[in-house]
């Protein structure tokens, strides 16, 4: 699959967005669903207003008895059972059938029984005006008999106090003080005919007060039940809203902390998704710059990389094409350069042979000469003669050796290219005795200003030689005899480098010409005189020796060669 | 001798050419003067004349060609017999423009130079009769 580096991005971007997405949308259900059932809650908490109306019209109908309170009562019974039935079925599933159901069942028993009850309330008048008219009767019966010991007004008084204490305050103790003062009674006159009908009356109203206390106990009981439920059913909504924005709380949380670590994760990873064959490529890059040219960038990624690796690989072969015949262009242009070097290095032996071919005579003559002197005085010699002939024919060998050893030694092909600690100053020297014949032959004198200590550089030996009898014959040639060659070699602690000037004091060079004279095959001799090599291949082999070349000329004065070489430091 | 009282001068910056050929020269009977130098040679035909003078032609400061110039000059019947390493024509052809006797390359034998200077002998003797 093709990713584009825009897809990759867009995908490392998107997950963590589409995690903080998924948390909101189902944190927003739960919100939903708070919303939903706080809607529930409110009309439970409806239901239990309406129930807590029932009930406070319940304790006043219970206080006051009254028909009003009854009506009241009914009315708030009514209103609770309407606001019940206008709630929708659904509605009613979600909070609770069951609830409902039992909520309904209180509130169709609660009619009949506060029916019952207010019945009970009017016989209840009833019975205690009774109770009351029979006391009278009874209290008036025991005023006249009077002569009946057994009951006596008084006790008459206390059981008609005892009566209204149990009216008043309808308690066990009340109850259990009348009753037992009616026990009292009965036991006091067996045979009372007048005590019955008080005593009847009295028990009806224990019997009336009993139902009341039953029929309001009843009631209570069903108005606790209705208060519990409508209570239970709002708790029960806030509950489930509780635990709707807890897990909405969990779920925000959860949402959070996935984006907190998973974001950047997924960003990270995305990152070096992207990053990653950018990384390899600059790594292979790096690589070839640092010379591992046969390296090619891998073509794993397939998105924008790919192209660019495709690419930077096609380069690399074009620049491997291009490289590979520039080094054989090098090679090629080294050889060259070799070859030039050699060919000017074999004009320069030529000079030179005519030179030492020359200087050659003056022993050879000598050497002639001393046989001929041997010769002339053969019967004549003494040991002392021999000794001084052969002392002489011995040195002038010598003489003669040293000559073509000089010549040799710069001729010979020293294959090394070896950069080595020279005395510049020594080889100096020797280049002076390569060119000794020539200077002799042009009779050219020679002002040398050249130090005593040594100097050095690091260079080539056969090179910096060949770059010196170059010069020097140059100089040498220019003069056309009869003039002085200046040599001075001078540390230079500024720069740090040698100085060597080579000045002649001969025709010089036109300023037109100045500027050539370092082009290959520009020459100012007439033909078959010079090669015309000299001053480039001096340049080029003092380049590789890290010096500088300059030539100075005024024509008919002279021309000044200056050669710098850095000095030659350890390590270096 | 034929040889006795005919003067010759050596010069060569070469001391073992002068030693050799006065030795030779000498046991020839020629009465042989030798300069390591040519100013010294010089100095010394301002003051007297020789008859033949053997010179090299190049030495460092005045050279075979300048003692031509002033063996000539003093005495034009001075033979100057010249030795030179390095024959160049135009050298050539300079000295024998100056009055060379002969031209001669080293190495030489010495018979070659005994026998050029009996030819300028002879050409003395010739010359004066």
């Amino acid at each position: 699959m093709r990713l584009r580096i825009w897809h990759k991005m867009i995908i490392g971007m998107a997950i963590p967005s589409f995690i903080a997405l998924l948390g909101v949308l189902l944190s927003y259900g739960y919100i939903d669903d708070v919303q939903k059932r706080h809607g529930y809650e409110q009309i439970a908490d409806n239901i239990n207003d309406h129930v807590l109306e029932v009930r406070q019209n319940e304790n006043y109908f219970f206080h006051f008895k009254n028909g009003r309170f009854l009506d009241k009562l009914h009315k708030a019974i009514l209103d609770l059972k309407n606001s019940v039935n206008k709630i929708s079925s659904y509605t009613v599933e979600e909070i609770g059938k069951e609830d409902f159901a039992l909520l309904q069942d209180a509130i169709r028993t609660y009619p009949p029984l506060i029916n019952d009850l207010y019945d009970n309330y009017l016989e209840e008048t009833n019975v205690t005006e009774k109770v009351r008219a029979e006391g009278r009767k009874l209290e008036s019966f025991v005023a006249e008999k009077n002569r009946t010991s057994e009951l006596t007004s008084s006790f008459i008084l206390h059981l008609r106090l005892l009566e209204k204490n149990y009216m008043l305050f309808r308690n066990e103790k009340s109850f259990n003080a009348l009753n037992s003062k009616l026990t009292e009674m009965k036991k006091l006159t067996p045979h009372c005919f007048e005590c019955n009908p008080y005593i009847e009356a009295i028990h009806n109203l224990f019997e009336t007060y009993k139902k009341s206390d039953a029929l309001v106990a009843e009631i209570q009981l069903t108005g606790d039940r209705l208060e519990e439920i409508t209570r239970r059913m709002a708790q029960r909504e806030r509950q489930r809203i509780g635990s709707f924005l807890t897990k909405t709380k969990l779920l925000l949380a959860a949402a959070l902390v996935l984006l907190s670590t998973l974001g950047p994760l997924f960003v990270y990873k995305t990152a070096t998704y992207i990053v990653a064959p950018i990384i390899r490529l600059a790594e292979i890059t790096k690589k070839i710059s640092e010379g591992n040219m046969t390296l090619r960038a891998p073509l794993r990624e397939h998105d924008e990389t790919y192209f660019l690796a495709t690419s930077f690989n096609t380069m690399l072969d074009k620049l491997q094409l291009t490289y590979n015949s520039l080094e054989r262009s090098i090679e090629l242009l080294n050889e060259k350069q070799a070859q030039l070097v050699d060919s000017e290095k074999r004009a320069s032996i030529g000079l030179l042979v005519a030179g030492v071919a020359h200087e050659l005579n003056n022993p050879l003559y000598n050497i002639s000469l001393t046989v001929d002197a041997m010769k002339d005085e053969l019967n004549e010699l003494t040991e002392e003669k021999i000794s001084e002939y052969i002392e002489d024919i011995s040195s002038q060998s010598k003489r003669a050796h040293d000559i073509i050893d000089n010549l040799l030694d710069f001729a010979r092909a020293r294959k090394s290219t070896e950069m080595e600690k020279q005395n510049i100053v020594r080889i100096v020297k020797e280049s002076f005795n390569l060119v000794a014949n020539q200077m002799r032959i042009n009779n050219i004198k020679l002002e040398q200003d050249l130090p005593d200590e040594p100097l050095f550089i690091k260079g080539n030996h056969s090179k910096l030689e060949q770059i010196l009898v170059s010069i020097l014959t140059n100089a040498i040639q220019a003069m056309k005899g009869n003039g002085t060659l200046r040599v001075s070699l001078r540390p230079d602690p500024e720069s740090n480098r040698i100085v060597l000037k080579i000045s002649d004091n001969g025709q010089g060079i036109p300023e037109e010409e100045i500027r050539n004279i370092f082009e290959p095959f520009f020459t100012t001799k007439p033909v078959g005189q010079g090669t015309g090599l000299g001053l480039s291949v001096c340049r080029s082999l003092v380049r590789e020796h890290n010096g500088e070349i300059e030539v100075e000329s005024k024509l008919g004065e002279g021309t000044t060669v200056t050669l710098k070489f850095p000095q030659y430091k350890e390590n270096a | 001798m034929i040889n006795e009282g005919c003067r010759l001068m050596v010069v060569d910056d070469e001391l073992i050419v002068c030693k050799r050929l006065k030795q030779i020269l000498e046991k020839a009977g020629y009465d042989v003067t030798v300069f390591n130098n040519g100013e010294d040679a010089v100095k010394k035909l301002e003051l007297e004349s020789y008859d033949i003078i053997v010179t090299d032609l190049k030495m460092e400061g005045v050279d075979g060609m300048k003692i031509l110039e002033t063996a000539k000059r003093k005495n034009p019947d001075t033979r100057v017999i010249m030795i030179t390493g390095f024959a160049e024509t135009e050298t050539a052809r300079e000295a024998f423009r100056k009055g060379v006797f002969d031209f001669i390359s080293k190495p030489v034998e010495i018979d070659t130079i005994k026998q050029v200077i009996i030819k300028a002998q002879k050409e003395i003797s010739g010359s004066k009769t």
